[in-house]
């Protein structure tokens, strides 16, 4: 068996005056400033401590000095030997910045030497001693980057016997301390030499318990630590912070954290919560949230924490924030991923919903689109465009199969452009052929009439001689058509005469101009949309070619 | 006198190429669907990993977009290449709205098409260069009316990096103006013919005298007018016939009717 005992040390910027000479210690040696303290430390390093062993256990000192055991043995040969196990972790990256270790053989003497050790680790920092017991990562260490990391390890210090150790470092032994003093009875080996039965007697079997269990005679059991459901942690933001995206900075800590939580429980996240509170004083609404989804479930930290970056810099806060609380909304299990061999495989760039969430959270996701076909006759709903987060894509997906959706909607249009079914036929053919795909799509195919831009407000022309002009002047050659549309009319009838009106009574035309070169446009029949329901004697005028209106649709390009 | 240096030595390196030969290209290339144009591209299309420039004219007498024209059979050539999911064509801030039945009858998967848009100018150089980071992104076109040489600079290099196919539509405005492109394009739509005028202001190779002239519609949009205009028209010459083999109907063959035809659904010859 081989324990380790961590305890993380108060952080300078949190620091209350005169806690301890290793605080003090630490205070006068950071110079940098303040930096947001979790409020948990003991439980983030102890989620921390999760991924080497799993037998993990916090003991609650006094004076809230928490303390966190584990026990080691059983994963040396996982992580290559003791000593590979014990570099990795006295020289990964903590949660906590500051952590005094010590390891010995039971939990018990390790937690004693923790305490005797800090009056002569603060002694040794002070004479510059390079076996300084605790150890400061750099500042960018800190900050979650991977800084230069030194080579030596904490000195594991000479094995000596747990009789020398003071009886003080004994938890159980604290109420008893006055009599054992006035006794003589300082050490653990002194306390051990007395009769078991007179210890008992006169102190109770706790500490003869203790005393057992420590000199590794009695096993040692924890009510092991478990990682929550649901993560939640919460921040304290030591320095005023005024704007929201100055929050990141914090947030970042936890979302490390989350990401400790998450490997553990092998899941990735698909939303979290990031709150915060502020300053009471200055504003009634002293709360706020902000709500981040993500498509798939994502271990990757970069990603969520760009997202958050990018809603944080739309968030104004109107008073400075104190606290940030990160909590897990929707957690999905996420399968391992076999990682190829050969470094070609590898994926250069982020992958479609990553830039999909991305675009979405700065642009807003009406500005990022992706089309779904829909069985219309009306060239403006012929198409929907919908925003393209994964999530929708994936649903639209699922609802209409690609090639089937493409089809349908084609077959749909069959009826009104079976005169010139023949043709396509005749030439798409040899399309299929050259395409190498066939049965992918139709060869029945009518849509060599329709143009590859379509404008979002059809354009008025003006009108000239009965015949439309382009927009820039000159005469438009009508190259192909009418193609007659007549499509809304159902809907017009329940509210007559709106200007909104989808009704389409319309032919279009193939048109060419000397600027623009082809054009669709059409010419609206009976007066336009919105008067469908007009009387015999107008729809006799309007077939005369009076007064038509003729619009432009679309760009051949 | 002494012998004339040999580049012989010079041969492998991509970088450097004889002055009157076109320069091989050192990535991949996507053919543009077009052999006149193929044979005037280095390595024989559309440059992946550098982004090609396409001037148009954007004044407000004449307002071309050829894009699809230029740039469709390329992509759909793309498209055939990547799976569905890694193959998304990105459009950054585009004139108009794309028709997407149009382009699906001209063969391109338009489930890939993504529409970002945007009107300021940063937003769409930020929107453009996240795509071409992105792994699943095939191509990007984006219409950047205002990019200035640095940034399309930045572009080109996370082109590069990431080996994208990148198409940037700027105003013919722009062709005085240095740029990092590999390739630049000046397109105007011929007055008088249908023909596409493409100048290459720049490419690895020699300069071009001629401008090269491709047909402006697609091949069944052609064949269809020339039904249309009465007596089979060929095309004009000089301009190549799109890979189109020759339409094979005789006008008699097509003009008979399918059962379905409906008397008023027909396409009138235009008066």
């Amino acid at each position: 068996m081989h324990w380790i005992a961590l305890q993380p040390l108060p952080e300078p910027a949190g620091l209350e005056e005169g806690s301890g000479p290793a605080a003090q210690d630490t205070q006068a040696a950071s110079a940098d400033g303040a930096s947001p303290v979790l409020a948990d430390a003991l439980t983030a390093l102890g989620w921390w401590a999760l991924q080497f062993t799993p037998k993990v256990a916090q003991i609650d000192g006094e004076a809230g000095q928490g303390v966190l055991v584990m026990e080691v043995s059983a994963s040396e040969r996982l992580f290559g030997g003791r000593k590979q196990l014990l570099r990795r972790i006295y020289q990964s990256n903590k949660p906590v910045a500051l952590v005094k270790y010590a390891q010995a053989a039971t939990s018990l003497i390790a937690i004693a030497k923790l305490q005797v050790e800090s009056p002569a680790a603060a002694a040794s920092r002070l004479s510059t001693n390079a076996h300084a017991n605790i150890r400061r990562p750099p500042a960018s260490q800190r900050d979650g980057l991977h800084g230069q990391q030194s080579d030596h390890l904490p000195p594991s210090l000479p094995d000596s016997p747990p009789d020398i150790l003071p009886i003080a470092t004994l938890a159980a032994a604290r109420p008893h301390l006055p009599t054992l003093a006035r006794i003589g009875c300082t050490t653990w080996g002194q306390l051990r030499a007395l009769p078991r039965g007179g210890v008992v007697r006169r102190f109770g079997a706790e500490l003869l318990d203790a005393l057992d269990r420590a000199y590794g005679t009695k096993p040692e059991l924890y009510p092991w630590l478990e990682l929550p459901e649901v993560f939640e942690a919460k921040l304290e933001l030591t320095a005023r912070i005024d704007n929201a995206p100055a929050l990141m900075f914090g947030a970042r800590r936890l979302l490390a954290q989350l990401q400790v939580w998450l490997l553990l429980r092998q899941r990735g996240i698909l939303a979290l919560e990031l709150g915060w509170e502020l300053d009471a004083r200055r504003q009634d609404a002293s709360t706020g949230h902000l709500v981040l989804r993500t498509a798939e479930p994502t271990l990757d930290m970069g990603h969520v924490q760009r997202l958050l970056a990018e809603h944080l810099a739309r968030v104004t806060l109107h008073a400075p924030a104190l606290y940030l609380r990160l909590r897990s909304l929707e957690t999905a299990a996420l399968p391992g991923i076999t990682s190829s061999l050969l470094p070609d495989d590898v994926r250069q760039g982020d992958s479609l919903h990553h830039l999909l969430e991305r675009l979405s959270a700065r642009l807003g996701a009406d500005h990022v689109l992706c089309t779904v076909p829909f069985a219309d006759h009306r060239p403006e709903r012929m198409q929907v465009w919908q925003a393209a987060s994964p999530m929708s894509s994936a649903a639209a997906m699922a609802a209409v199969p690609p090639p089937a959706s493409t089809s349908a909607f084609f077959t749909k249009n069959t009826k009104k452009i079976a005169n010139y079914s023949y043709l396509t036929r005749a030439i798409g053919k040899n399309d299929a052929q050259k395409r190498q795909k066939p049965g992918t799509r139709p060869i029945t195919r009518a849509d060599a009439l329709y143009p590859t831009w379509l404008l979002t407000q059809p354009l008025k022309l003006a009108v000239r001689d009965n015949a439309p002009q382009c927009a820039q002047g000159g005469p438009l050659a009508l190259l192909a058509g009418p193609q007659r549309v007549e499509a809304g009319w159902w809907s017009v009838q329940k509210s007559d005469a709106s200007p909104s009106a989808p009704c389409a009574l319309r032919d279009y035309f193939l048109a060419r101009s000397e600027q623009m070169g082809l054009v669709w446009i059409y010419r609206e029949r009976l007066g336009g949309r919105g008067k469908a329901g007009q009387s015999v004697q107008s729809r006799a005028d309007s077939g005369t070619g009076q007064n038509a209106e003729w619009y432009l649709h679309g760009l051949f390009a | 006198m002494s012998k004339p240096l040999s580049i012989e030595p010079l041969q492998g390196i991509p970088s450097v190429w004889r002055a009157d030969a076109l320069a091989d290209s050192a990535g991949l290339v996507v053919a543009t669907g077009s052999s006149v144009l193929d044979a005037q591209l280095p390595g024989g299309g559309w440059p992946v990993g550098s982004a090609v420039e396409i001037l148009q004219a954007h004044s407000a007498r004449q307002a071309s977009h050829c894009e699809w024209r230029l740039l469709l059979p390329a992509l759909i050539h793309l498209s055939h290449l990547t799976p569905a999911s890694s193959g998304a064509l990105v459009l950054v801030g585009a004139p108009h709205a794309p028709f997407c039945p149009g382009l699906a009858g001209q063969g391109l998967d338009t489930q890939r098409l993504l529409c970002i848009a945007t009107t300021t100018s940063a937003s769409r150089l930020w929107a453009t260069e996240q795509a071409l980071r992105c792994a699943d992104v095939a191509a990007v076109l984006a219409w950047l009316p205002h990019v200035r040489s640095e940034q399309l600079r930045r572009l080109q290099m996370a082109a590069t990096v990431h080996t994208k196919l990148l198409f940037v539509m700027r105003p013919a405005q722009a062709q005085a103006e240095s740029s990092p492109a590999a390739l630049r394009l000046l397109v105007a739509i011929q007055a008088d013919s249908d023909a596409l005028e493409l100048h290459i202001l720049k490419r690895r190779g020699p300069p071009l005298a001629q401008p090269l002239l491709l047909p402006a519609r697609p091949a069944r949009l052609a064949a269809l007018l020339a039904i249309q205009s009465g007596p089979l028209r060929q095309p004009s010459q000089g301009i190549e016939a799109d890979h189109a083999p020759a339409v094979p109907a005789t006008p008699a063959a097509i003009y008979t009717l399918p059962k379905a035809g409906h008397a008023l659904d027909r396409i009138a010859a235009a008066a």
